[in-house]
């Protein structure tokens, strides 16, 4: 066992794959958890105490959205005895001032809310169903409380060319952090990729629009944001690594590196049902196998950025190339990288921008729309 | 924003709190976290919302017993601005 294995550091808490809302750019696993086969309030208990002991610092709660589980009130306690910090990455969706003091009361340090866009016909059209007002409401709400809260904005070529507009929104809403979120194509956001990729030029202007926001917002809003890897010279250091820093761990207590690997053939996850959180990182044959440099092929071994990015996206690697080894696409010196040229060709190549459609219903929507995008659905 | 005034109070921000062990002290913080040794770990832990930036000072230059007081006033100034633009620390 001669792979030095790094600290562990956040475990992101997929503890449900139901969800009210049909996000287009869903990164979740097409195949999504049966409701079932979720894990228990006990079961999540050891998962955060076993989580703690391994010397991890941050628990994620997400989803689909964590807030369709009841018990999540005693889930964030948990977490939060066991020693983690926890963040809840949610629509709002299924929260209300009382379950809201009540997660507070248990201990949750910071709350994400993600938000489709500042007007409210489009946002409930990416969306897929009607949530946004009840958003607004709910950050009101938040602001009467001593914990971090984040706007997490989604964008793509749908929503971009009113990206001041959407900042503007934000400011009003007073996070403290704002995260511009540029969709990656995973999940059901890669199937729906032709509607969602931007072109260079809304690129470009949001890149200084956002420039400018971060000027004069700086000292009161701190706004993260990354230039999709798509656009990129070289490839994202996915998660910071493959089996360096994050552990997720999907509804049915499959444990894997990251939201996408269970795409990837030839790997066997492990389940925290039957195996230690300890031994899954440290030992199983799935977070080692791509540690280190050993499994890199060139251009990548002899590559000086390996260190920093780690030749990208496995997942990618695979979704895009065929080949979970390879360099990632996205990278300028991928040998494969002319499927992501050829992606950047079409979204520049007279791709429209789509006039937001309504409906009563969900599935008269997805009827309106069907040429468009589909719609995440719900487990069984 | 400026760094901090000689009355103000600095606090770290909402959300934003101690972890990690005895010897491994941290700043937790959304989706983060930063290791404090030395003299950052002196001055956060000193940024308790009840004592001023000046007293702050006072003390670390007693502690530091340095000959350049105005050096740490000035680091110790420019260290919580950064600390402000992340979210992380208020003043």
């Amino acid at each position: 066992m001669a792979l030095m294995v790094s600290q562990a550091l956040a475990l992101i808490a997929e503890i449900t794959h139901r969800c009210p809302l049909h996000c287009v750019y869903c990164s979740n696993p097409l195949e999504l958890a049966a409701v079932e086969s979720e894990l228990s309030t006990s079961e999540w208990t050891d998962v955060f105490q076993q989580a703690g002991k391994l010397g991890m610092l941050h628990a994620h709660f997400t989803g689909g959205e964590p807030l369709a589980r009841a018990d999540l009130t005693e889930l964030i306690s948990a977490a939060r005895s066991a020693g983690l910090y926890t963040n809840l990455i949610t629509s709002g969706i299924g929260l209300n001032e009382g379950r809201l003091q009540g997660l507070v009361n248990a201990g949750l340090d910071h709350i994400q809310i993600s938000f489709q866009d500042s007007r409210e016909g489009p946002a409930n059209w990416i969306a897929g169903a009607k949530a946004h007002a009840h958003k607004i409401e709910l950050s009101r709400e938040i602001r009467k409380h001593k914990i971090a809260f984040t706007v997490n904005l989604v964008v793509h070529r749908q929503n971009l060319d009113h990206l001041e507009e959407m900042i503007a929104f934000i400011e009003q809403l007073n996070p403290e952090r704002v995260e511009i979120a540029h969709t990656q194509y995973y999940g059901w956001a890669l199937a729906n990729r032709a509607a969602l990729m931007p072109t260079r030029e809304q690129l470009n202007r949001a890149v200084t629009i956002i420039a400018d926001a971060e000027k004069r917002l700086a000292g009161r809003m701190r706004i993260d944001s990354v230039v999709p890897d798509y656009y990129a010279k070289y490839p994202k250091a996915c998660m910071g690594g493959w089996g360096r820093r994050l552990i997720l761990i999907n509804p049915s207590g499959k444990v894997l590196p990251c939201h996408a690997a269970e795409v990837l053939p030839g790997l066997t996850f492990e389940n925290v049902r039957e195996k230690s959180l300890v031994w899954i990182w440290q030992e199983s044959s799935s977070f080692q196998r791509f540690r280190g440099e050993a499994w890199m092929p060139e251009p990548c071994r002899s590559c000086e950025r390996r260190t920093e990015d780690f030749g990208g996206c496995r997942c990618q690697a695979f979704l895009l190339a065929g080949d979970s080894k390879a360099t990632d696409p996205a990278c300028s010196l991928a040998p494969a990288h002319s499927v992501v040229e050829s992606a950047v060709r079409k979204a520049n190549s007279g791709a429209a921008i789509s006039e937001p459609a309504s409906s009563t219903s969900f599935v008269q929507l997805q009827k309106l729309t069907g040429d468009l995008w589909n719609y995440r659905t719900n487990p069984q | 924003m400026a760094p901090p005034s000689e009355t103000s109070q600095p606090r770290l921000a909402a959300g934003c709190r101690w972890g990690g062990t005895d010897q491994d002290r941290m700043i937790l913080f959304p989706e983060g976290a930063i290791k404090l040794q030395g003299t950052g770990r002196q001055v956060l832990e000193r940024c308790d919302g009840t004592r001023t930036f000046s007293e702050i000072i006072t003390e670390l230059q007693k502690e530091f017993g340095t000959t350049d007081p105005e050096k740490i006033r000035s680091d110790i100034g420019v260290f919580l601005e950064q600390l402000q633009r992340k979210r992380i620390v208020d003043y």
